[in-house]
Protein backbone atom coordinates (compact mmCIF):
# COMPACT_ATOMS: atom_id res chain seq x y z
CA UNK A 1 0.00 0.00 0.00
CA UNK A 2 1.46 3.30 -1.07
CA UNK A 3 1.55 6.21 1.26
CA UNK A 4 1.65 9.01 -1.33
CA UNK A 5 -0.38 9.87 -4.40
CA UNK A 6 0.61 11.83 -7.47
CA UNK A 7 0.28 15.51 -6.66
CA UNK A 8 1.13 15.10 -2.97
CA UNK A 9 3.63 17.52 -1.52
CA UNK A 10 6.38 15.60 0.21
CA UNK A 11 9.51 16.48 2.18
CA UNK A 12 12.69 14.43 2.08
CA UNK A 13 13.68 13.62 5.65
CA UNK A 14 16.79 15.10 7.22
CA UNK A 15 18.47 11.95 8.46
CA UNK A 16 22.01 10.82 9.09
CA UNK A 17 23.62 9.00 6.20
CA UNK A 18 26.56 6.64 6.62
CA UNK A 19 28.94 5.03 4.11
CA UNK A 20 26.53 4.66 1.21
CA UNK A 21 23.08 5.91 0.19
CA UNK A 22 21.27 7.18 -2.87
CA UNK A 23 19.32 10.08 -1.35
CA UNK A 24 21.27 13.12 -2.42
CA UNK A 25 22.19 15.66 0.27
CA UNK A 26 20.76 18.45 -1.87
CA UNK A 27 17.28 16.93 -1.59
CA UNK A 28 17.28 16.27 2.14
CA UNK A 29 15.07 18.69 4.05
CA UNK A 30 13.50 19.97 0.82
CA UNK A 31 9.91 19.77 -0.36
CA UNK A 32 8.68 18.78 -3.80
CA UNK A 33 5.71 17.19 -5.53
CA UNK A 34 5.14 13.53 -6.38
CA UNK A 35 4.83 13.40 -10.17
CA UNK A 36 5.08 9.65 -10.85
CA UNK A 37 4.98 6.35 -9.08
CA UNK A 38 7.77 3.83 -9.50
CA UNK A 39 7.69 0.12 -8.62
CA UNK A 40 8.72 -1.31 -5.28
CA UNK A 41 12.47 -1.73 -5.28
CA UNK A 42 15.08 -3.03 -2.87
CA UNK A 43 16.40 0.03 -1.04
CA UNK A 44 20.05 0.82 -1.79
CA UNK A 45 21.04 1.01 1.88
CA UNK A 46 20.37 -2.74 2.08
CA UNK A 47 21.29 -3.74 -1.46
CA UNK A 48 24.74 -2.19 -1.10
CA UNK A 49 25.61 -4.79 1.56
CA UNK A 50 23.61 -7.61 -0.08
CA UNK A 51 21.59 -8.05 3.11
CA UNK A 52 19.51 -11.21 3.16
CA UNK A 53 16.69 -9.28 4.85
CA UNK A 54 16.86 -6.45 2.33
CA UNK A 55 13.79 -4.20 2.50
CA UNK A 56 11.62 -3.33 -0.47
CA UNK A 57 9.85 0.04 -0.67
CA UNK A 58 7.70 1.91 -3.18
CA UNK A 59 9.63 4.63 -4.98
CA UNK A 60 8.41 8.02 -6.23
CA UNK A 61 9.56 10.58 -8.75
CA UNK A 62 9.66 13.88 -6.89
CA UNK A 63 9.83 17.18 -8.74
CA UNK A 64 11.52 20.11 -7.00
CA UNK A 65 11.73 23.73 -7.99
CA UNK A 66 15.40 24.52 -8.51
CA UNK A 67 15.12 27.78 -6.60
CA UNK A 68 13.95 25.76 -3.58
CA UNK A 69 17.02 23.52 -3.71
CA UNK A 70 19.91 25.89 -4.25
CA UNK A 71 20.84 29.13 -2.54
CA UNK A 72 21.17 31.86 -5.15
CA UNK A 73 19.98 29.65 -8.01
CA UNK A 74 21.11 31.43 -11.15
CA UNK A 75 18.52 30.00 -13.55
CA UNK A 76 14.84 30.83 -13.84
CA UNK A 77 11.98 30.33 -11.41
CA UNK A 78 10.36 27.83 -13.77
CA UNK A 79 13.37 25.47 -13.75
CA UNK A 80 12.85 22.10 -12.08
CA UNK A 81 14.68 18.94 -11.06
CA UNK A 82 13.32 15.42 -10.78
CA UNK A 83 14.78 12.49 -8.93
CA UNK A 84 13.56 9.23 -7.40
CA UNK A 85 13.05 8.80 -3.67
CA UNK A 86 12.23 5.73 -1.59
CA UNK A 87 9.07 6.00 0.51
CA UNK A 88 11.00 5.67 3.77
CA UNK A 89 12.81 8.91 3.03
CA UNK A 90 9.57 10.89 2.52
CA UNK A 91 7.15 12.55 4.92
CA UNK A 92 4.07 14.65 4.09
CA UNK A 93 5.02 18.29 3.61
CA UNK A 94 3.99 20.44 6.53
CA UNK A 95 1.26 23.05 6.17
CA UNK A 96 2.66 26.26 4.78
CA UNK A 97 5.55 24.52 3.01
CA UNK A 98 3.48 24.04 -0.10
CA UNK B 1 52.35 37.17 -32.30
CA UNK B 2 50.46 34.75 -30.12
CA UNK B 3 47.75 32.76 -31.88
CA UNK B 4 44.42 32.21 -30.09
CA UNK B 5 45.25 28.56 -29.47
CA UNK B 6 48.72 29.43 -28.13
CA UNK B 7 47.18 31.98 -25.79
CA UNK B 8 44.61 29.43 -24.64
CA UNK B 9 47.41 26.98 -23.99
CA UNK B 10 49.40 29.60 -22.07
CA UNK B 11 46.37 30.63 -19.99
CA UNK B 12 45.72 27.04 -19.02
CA UNK B 13 49.36 26.55 -18.12
CA UNK B 14 49.31 29.67 -15.94
CA UNK B 15 46.08 28.56 -14.28
CA UNK B 16 47.79 25.26 -13.54
CA UNK B 17 50.48 27.12 -11.57
CA UNK B 18 48.03 28.63 -9.09
CA UNK B 19 48.32 27.15 -5.60
CA UNK B 20 45.55 24.76 -4.66
CA UNK B 21 44.22 25.26 -1.15
CA UNK B 22 43.89 22.08 0.84
CA UNK B 23 43.48 21.12 4.48
CA UNK B 24 46.37 18.88 5.47
CA UNK B 25 45.02 15.71 7.02
CA UNK B 26 47.42 13.59 9.04
CA UNK B 27 45.41 11.94 11.83
CA UNK B 28 44.67 15.16 13.74
CA UNK B 29 44.43 15.00 17.56
CA UNK B 30 40.97 16.55 17.48
CA UNK B 31 38.38 17.60 14.93
CA UNK B 32 35.07 19.45 15.31
CA UNK B 33 31.69 17.87 14.60
CA UNK B 34 31.35 20.22 11.67
CA UNK B 35 34.64 18.97 10.23
CA UNK B 36 33.62 15.37 10.91
CA UNK B 37 30.37 16.06 9.06
CA UNK B 38 32.35 17.06 6.00
CA UNK B 39 34.66 14.05 6.27
CA UNK B 40 31.69 11.72 6.73
CA UNK B 41 29.83 13.10 3.71
CA UNK B 42 29.41 10.15 1.35
CA UNK B 43 31.93 10.74 -1.43
CA UNK B 44 29.81 10.01 -4.48
CA UNK B 45 27.21 12.61 -3.48
CA UNK B 46 28.81 15.48 -5.40
CA UNK B 47 25.71 17.17 -6.88
CA UNK B 48 25.83 20.93 -6.39
CA UNK B 49 29.44 21.18 -5.26
CA UNK B 50 30.81 24.40 -6.75
CA UNK B 51 33.39 23.79 -9.43
CA UNK B 52 34.94 25.77 -12.23
CA UNK B 53 33.95 24.99 -15.82
CA UNK B 54 36.12 22.57 -17.74
CA UNK B 55 36.06 21.55 -21.38
CA UNK B 56 33.81 18.52 -21.61
CA UNK B 57 35.82 16.34 -23.99
CA UNK B 58 35.13 12.92 -25.41
CA UNK B 59 37.69 10.19 -25.02
CA UNK B 60 37.91 6.96 -26.89
CA UNK B 61 37.30 4.00 -24.65
CA UNK B 62 40.33 1.78 -24.14
CA UNK B 63 39.99 -1.98 -24.55
CA UNK B 64 40.56 -2.59 -20.84
CA UNK B 65 37.76 -0.15 -20.00
CA UNK B 66 35.14 -2.06 -21.98
CA UNK B 67 36.55 -5.34 -20.63
CA UNK B 68 36.30 -3.96 -17.10
CA UNK B 69 32.66 -3.05 -17.64
CA UNK B 70 31.91 -6.54 -18.97
CA UNK B 71 33.87 -8.30 -16.21
CA UNK B 72 32.09 -6.40 -13.44
CA UNK B 73 28.70 -7.08 -15.02
CA UNK B 74 29.36 -10.78 -15.53
CA UNK B 75 30.47 -11.10 -11.89
CA UNK B 76 27.14 -9.56 -10.88
CA UNK B 77 25.17 -11.70 -13.35
CA UNK B 78 26.65 -14.79 -11.72
CA UNK B 79 25.84 -13.57 -8.22
CA UNK B 80 29.31 -12.67 -6.94
CA UNK B 81 28.12 -9.17 -6.13
CA UNK B 82 25.58 -6.59 -7.35
CA UNK B 83 26.01 -3.16 -8.90
CA UNK B 84 25.08 -1.34 -5.70
CA UNK B 85 27.85 -3.20 -3.86
CA UNK B 86 30.24 -2.00 -6.53
CA UNK B 87 29.10 1.59 -6.09
CA UNK B 88 29.37 1.30 -2.30
CA UNK B 89 32.84 -0.19 -2.63
CA UNK B 90 33.87 2.81 -4.74
CA UNK B 91 32.88 5.09 -1.86
CA UNK B 92 34.81 2.82 0.49
CA UNK B 93 38.00 3.56 -1.45
CA UNK B 94 38.26 6.95 0.24
CA UNK B 95 38.65 10.34 -1.39
CA UNK B 96 42.20 9.99 -2.69
CA UNK B 97 41.48 6.86 -4.71
CA UNK B 98 37.88 7.78 -5.57
CA UNK B 99 38.91 11.03 -7.20
CA UNK B 100 42.40 9.90 -8.18
CA UNK B 101 41.44 6.96 -10.37
CA UNK B 102 39.90 7.14 -13.85
CA UNK B 103 36.29 5.97 -13.98
CA UNK B 104 36.75 2.32 -14.97
CA UNK B 105 39.96 2.08 -12.93
CA UNK B 106 37.67 2.58 -9.92
CA UNK B 107 35.53 -0.32 -11.09
CA UNK B 108 38.40 -2.75 -11.62
CA UNK B 109 39.99 -1.79 -8.31
CA UNK B 110 36.85 -2.53 -6.32
CA UNK B 111 36.22 -5.73 -8.28
CA UNK B 112 39.61 -6.99 -7.12
CA UNK B 113 38.88 -5.94 -3.56
CA UNK B 114 35.42 -7.55 -3.55
CA UNK B 115 36.80 -10.93 -4.61
CA UNK B 116 39.43 -10.76 -1.89
CA UNK B 117 36.96 -9.54 0.74
CA UNK B 118 34.59 -12.39 -0.05
CA UNK B 119 37.41 -14.93 0.27
CA UNK B 120 37.00 -16.01 -3.36
CA UNK B 121 40.65 -15.28 -4.11
CA UNK B 122 43.57 -14.56 -1.83
CA UNK B 123 45.49 -11.33 -2.13
CA UNK B 124 48.71 -13.30 -2.71
CA UNK B 125 47.32 -15.27 -5.62
CA UNK B 126 45.97 -12.06 -7.14
CA UNK B 127 49.39 -10.42 -6.80
CA UNK B 128 51.09 -13.46 -8.34
CA UNK B 129 48.58 -13.45 -11.20
CA UNK B 130 49.18 -9.76 -11.80
CA UNK B 131 52.92 -10.37 -12.09
CA UNK B 132 52.31 -13.29 -14.42
CA UNK B 133 49.90 -11.34 -16.65
CA UNK B 134 52.18 -8.30 -16.74
CA UNK B 135 55.11 -10.44 -17.85
CA UNK B 136 53.01 -12.12 -20.53
CA UNK B 137 51.67 -8.84 -21.87
CA UNK B 138 55.16 -7.32 -21.89
CA UNK B 139 56.35 -10.32 -23.91
CA UNK B 140 53.51 -9.63 -26.32
CA UNK B 141 51.79 -12.98 -25.93
CA UNK C 1 45.07 22.23 -11.12
CA UNK C 2 46.48 18.77 -10.92
CA UNK C 3 49.35 17.49 -13.05
CA UNK C 4 46.86 15.56 -15.16
CA UNK C 5 45.39 18.86 -16.38
CA UNK C 6 48.68 20.15 -17.69
CA UNK C 7 48.23 19.15 -21.28
CA UNK C 8 44.54 19.40 -22.16
CA UNK C 9 43.51 15.93 -21.15
CA UNK C 10 45.96 14.06 -23.32
CA UNK C 11 46.06 10.37 -22.43
CA UNK C 12 47.61 9.97 -19.02
CA UNK C 13 49.21 6.66 -19.82
CA UNK C 14 52.32 6.82 -21.93
CA UNK C 15 52.20 5.30 -25.37
CA UNK C 16 53.52 1.75 -25.61
CA UNK C 17 53.14 1.23 -21.89
CA UNK C 18 50.76 -1.54 -20.87
CA UNK C 19 48.32 -0.06 -18.39
CA UNK C 20 48.31 -1.65 -14.94
CA UNK C 21 44.51 -1.51 -15.17
CA UNK C 22 44.68 -3.65 -18.30
CA UNK C 23 46.87 -6.10 -16.37
CA UNK C 24 44.54 -6.07 -13.37
CA UNK C 25 41.44 -6.72 -15.51
CA UNK C 26 43.06 -9.69 -17.18
CA UNK C 27 44.34 -11.09 -13.87
CA UNK C 28 40.92 -10.94 -12.25
CA UNK C 29 39.15 -12.34 -15.31
CA UNK C 30 41.54 -15.30 -15.52
CA UNK C 31 41.24 -16.02 -11.78
CA UNK C 32 37.45 -15.74 -11.88
CA UNK C 33 37.27 -18.25 -14.73
CA UNK C 34 39.78 -20.58 -13.03
CA UNK C 35 37.65 -20.50 -9.87
CA UNK C 36 34.46 -21.10 -11.81
CA UNK C 37 32.84 -17.79 -10.82
CA UNK C 38 31.66 -17.48 -14.41
CA UNK C 39 32.35 -19.27 -17.68
CA UNK C 40 34.22 -18.03 -20.76
CA UNK C 41 30.88 -18.41 -22.55
CA UNK C 42 29.21 -16.02 -20.07
CA UNK C 43 31.91 -13.46 -20.74
CA UNK C 44 31.75 -13.89 -24.51
CA UNK C 45 27.98 -13.48 -24.51
CA UNK C 46 28.10 -10.26 -22.49
CA UNK C 47 31.00 -8.87 -24.53
CA UNK C 48 29.19 -9.46 -27.81
CA UNK C 49 26.22 -7.55 -26.46
CA UNK C 50 28.43 -4.74 -25.12
CA UNK C 51 30.09 -4.35 -28.52
CA UNK C 52 26.73 -4.20 -30.26
CA UNK C 53 25.04 -1.45 -28.24
CA UNK C 54 25.42 2.23 -29.10
CA UNK C 55 23.54 5.47 -29.69
CA UNK C 56 22.17 4.08 -32.97
CA UNK C 57 19.48 2.33 -30.89
CA UNK C 58 18.25 5.57 -29.35
CA UNK C 59 18.50 7.42 -32.67
CA UNK C 60 16.25 4.81 -34.27
CA UNK C 61 13.67 5.11 -31.49
CA UNK C 62 13.52 8.90 -31.82
CA UNK C 63 13.42 8.95 -35.63
CA UNK C 64 10.57 6.46 -35.67
CA UNK C 65 8.70 8.40 -33.00
CA UNK C 66 9.00 11.57 -35.11
CA UNK C 67 7.40 9.78 -38.05
CA UNK C 68 4.83 7.62 -36.30
CA UNK C 69 2.64 9.34 -33.67
CA UNK C 70 1.28 6.05 -32.36
CA UNK C 71 4.78 4.63 -31.91
CA UNK C 72 5.69 7.85 -30.10
CA UNK C 73 2.79 7.44 -27.68
CA UNK C 74 3.77 3.83 -26.98
CA UNK C 75 7.41 4.85 -26.46
CA UNK C 76 6.50 7.58 -24.00
CA UNK C 77 4.05 5.30 -22.18
CA UNK C 78 6.37 2.28 -21.90
CA UNK C 79 9.95 2.75 -23.05
CA UNK C 80 11.13 -0.71 -22.03
CA UNK C 81 8.40 -2.57 -23.91
CA UNK C 82 8.43 -0.32 -26.97
CA UNK C 83 12.23 -0.69 -27.37
CA UNK C 84 11.53 -4.27 -28.47
CA UNK C 85 9.85 -2.95 -31.63
CA UNK C 86 13.28 -1.92 -32.94
CA UNK C 87 15.00 -5.04 -31.61
CA UNK C 88 16.26 -3.74 -28.26
CA UNK C 89 15.31 -6.04 -25.39
CA UNK C 90 16.16 -4.58 -21.98
CA UNK C 91 16.34 -8.15 -20.65
CA UNK C 92 19.45 -8.78 -22.81
CA UNK C 93 22.03 -10.19 -22.53
CA UNK C 94 21.29 -12.16 -19.37
CA UNK C 95 17.53 -12.73 -19.54
CA UNK C 96 17.09 -10.41 -16.56
CA UNK C 97 18.74 -7.26 -17.93
CA UNK C 98 22.16 -5.89 -17.10
CA UNK C 99 23.20 -5.72 -13.45
CA UNK C 100 23.97 -1.99 -13.59
CA UNK C 101 21.20 -0.67 -15.84
CA UNK C 102 18.09 -2.61 -14.78
CA UNK C 103 14.94 -2.70 -16.91
CA UNK C 104 13.01 0.53 -16.25
CA UNK C 105 13.42 2.82 -19.23
CA UNK C 106 11.68 6.17 -19.58
CA UNK C 107 11.76 8.54 -22.55
CA UNK C 108 11.46 12.25 -21.69
CA UNK C 109 9.77 14.38 -24.33
CA UNK C 110 11.12 17.84 -25.03
CA UNK C 111 8.39 20.37 -25.86
CA UNK C 112 8.41 24.07 -26.76
CA UNK C 113 7.99 24.67 -23.00
CA UNK C 114 10.26 22.04 -21.37
CA UNK C 115 13.83 20.99 -22.08
CA UNK C 116 15.07 17.83 -20.36
CA UNK C 117 18.67 17.01 -19.47
CA UNK C 118 20.05 13.89 -17.80
CA UNK C 119 22.72 13.35 -15.18
CA UNK C 120 23.53 10.84 -12.48
CA UNK C 121 25.12 12.82 -9.67
CA UNK C 122 25.87 9.73 -7.56
CA UNK C 123 27.72 7.62 -10.13
CA UNK C 124 26.97 7.70 -13.85
CA UNK C 125 23.75 5.77 -14.46
CA UNK C 126 23.10 5.78 -18.20
CA UNK C 127 20.70 3.95 -20.55
CA UNK C 128 23.38 1.69 -22.06
CA UNK C 129 20.98 -0.61 -23.97
CA UNK C 130 19.82 2.33 -26.12
CA UNK C 131 22.84 4.68 -26.01
CA UNK C 132 25.86 2.42 -25.43
CA UNK C 133 28.64 3.44 -23.07
CA UNK C 134 28.41 6.93 -21.59
CA UNK C 135 30.76 9.62 -22.89
CA UNK C 136 33.71 10.32 -20.63
CA UNK C 137 32.51 13.80 -19.66
CA UNK C 138 29.17 12.41 -18.46
CA UNK C 139 31.06 10.27 -15.93
CA UNK C 140 33.24 13.06 -14.56
CA UNK C 141 32.60 14.55 -11.11
CA UNK C 142 32.65 17.94 -12.87
CA UNK C 143 29.50 17.28 -14.88
CA UNK C 144 27.86 15.50 -11.95
CA UNK C 145 28.57 18.42 -9.62
CA UNK C 146 27.53 21.25 -11.88
CA UNK C 147 24.67 20.35 -14.17
CA UNK C 148 22.17 19.85 -11.34
CA UNK C 149 22.80 23.28 -9.91
CA UNK C 150 23.93 25.35 -12.90
CA UNK C 151 22.13 23.63 -15.77
CA UNK C 152 21.81 26.68 -17.99
CA UNK C 153 25.49 27.51 -17.61
CA UNK C 154 26.57 23.94 -18.36
CA UNK C 155 24.27 23.71 -21.37
CA UNK C 156 25.69 27.02 -22.62
CA UNK C 157 29.17 25.52 -22.34
CA UNK C 158 27.96 22.79 -24.68
CA UNK C 159 26.78 25.52 -27.06
CA UNK C 160 23.12 25.18 -26.13
CA UNK C 161 21.48 28.49 -25.20
CA UNK C 162 17.85 27.95 -24.24
CA UNK C 163 15.15 30.63 -24.53
CA UNK C 164 14.07 32.21 -21.27
CA UNK C 165 10.50 30.93 -21.61
CA UNK C 166 11.66 27.31 -21.57
CA UNK C 167 11.70 25.34 -18.32
CA UNK C 168 14.93 23.41 -17.83
CA UNK C 169 14.13 20.10 -16.16
CA UNK C 170 17.12 18.20 -14.81
CA UNK C 171 16.65 14.47 -14.25
CA UNK C 172 19.05 13.12 -11.64
CA UNK C 173 19.03 9.41 -12.46
CA UNK C 174 19.71 8.12 -8.97
CA UNK C 175 17.89 4.79 -8.62
CA UNK C 176 16.80 2.02 -10.98
CA UNK C 177 15.22 4.03 -13.81
CA UNK C 178 17.16 4.97 -16.89
CA UNK C 179 16.28 8.00 -19.01
CA UNK C 180 16.68 9.26 -22.55
CA UNK C 181 15.58 12.60 -23.98
CA UNK C 182 13.31 12.80 -27.02
CA UNK C 183 14.35 16.04 -28.73
CA UNK C 184 11.96 18.00 -30.93
CA UNK C 185 12.20 17.36 -34.66
CA UNK C 186 14.06 20.29 -36.19
CA UNK C 187 12.80 22.42 -39.05
CA UNK C 188 14.10 21.60 -42.50
CA UNK C 189 13.55 17.86 -42.14
CA UNK C 190 10.15 17.69 -43.82
CA UNK C 191 9.79 14.59 -45.97
CA UNK C 192 12.90 12.91 -44.57
CA UNK C 193 13.10 9.14 -44.18
CA UNK C 194 13.63 7.36 -40.88
CA UNK C 195 17.30 6.76 -41.78
CA UNK C 196 17.85 10.42 -42.61
CA UNK C 197 16.25 11.50 -39.35
CA UNK C 198 18.14 8.94 -37.28
CA UNK C 199 21.42 10.37 -38.59
CA UNK C 200 20.83 13.75 -36.94
CA UNK C 201 19.71 12.34 -33.59
CA UNK C 202 23.13 12.31 -32.00
CA UNK C 203 24.00 10.88 -28.61
CA UNK C 204 24.25 14.34 -27.04
CA UNK C 205 20.76 15.31 -28.20
CA UNK C 206 19.41 12.28 -26.31
CA UNK C 207 21.32 13.24 -23.15
CA UNK C 208 19.89 16.73 -23.52
CA UNK C 209 23.07 18.79 -23.95
CA UNK C 210 22.46 19.48 -27.64
CA UNK C 211 19.60 19.93 -30.11
CA UNK C 212 19.36 18.10 -33.44
CA UNK C 213 19.95 20.19 -36.55
CA UNK C 214 19.03 19.45 -40.13
CA UNK C 215 22.54 20.42 -41.24
CA UNK C 216 24.33 18.37 -38.61
CA UNK C 217 24.14 14.85 -39.92
CA UNK C 218 27.50 13.59 -38.71
CA UNK C 219 27.33 11.92 -35.33
CA UNK C 220 29.77 14.40 -33.88
CA UNK C 221 29.62 15.85 -30.45
CA UNK C 222 29.78 19.55 -29.65
CA UNK C 223 31.86 18.49 -26.66
CA UNK C 224 34.53 17.18 -29.00
CA UNK C 225 34.56 20.35 -31.08
CA UNK C 226 37.42 22.74 -30.32
CA UNK C 227 36.19 26.12 -29.21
Amino acid sequence: MRRFEIGDHVTVREATTLFHHRTQAYTRGHTGVVVEHRPEWLIPEDEAWQREDGRVEPFYVVRFRQRDLWPGYTGLDRDTLETEVAEGWLVPAEEGMQ
Amino acid sequence: MTSPSELDSLQRRVLGLAPEPAARLDSPYWISNEFYGALRHVLHDVGGQPDAPVAYVDKEEADWELRTYVLCEVLAWRGVWNSEMRRRAENDLGATLYFGLPYYARWITVAAKALVDKGLISVSELAAKIDDVRARKAAGS
Amino acid sequence: MSPTHDHDHAPIEAANEISEFDVLETAIRELAIEKGLFSPEDHRRFMEWAERIGPHGGSRLIARAWLDPEFKQRLLADGTETSKEIGIDWLDPTGTGTPSDFTYFYVLENTPDVHNVIVCTLCSCYPRPVLGQAPEWYKTPHYRRRVVRWPREVLAEFGLHLPLDVEVRVHDSNQKSRFMVMPMRPEGTEGWTEDQLAAIVTRDTMIGVALPRADWTAARSPAATPR
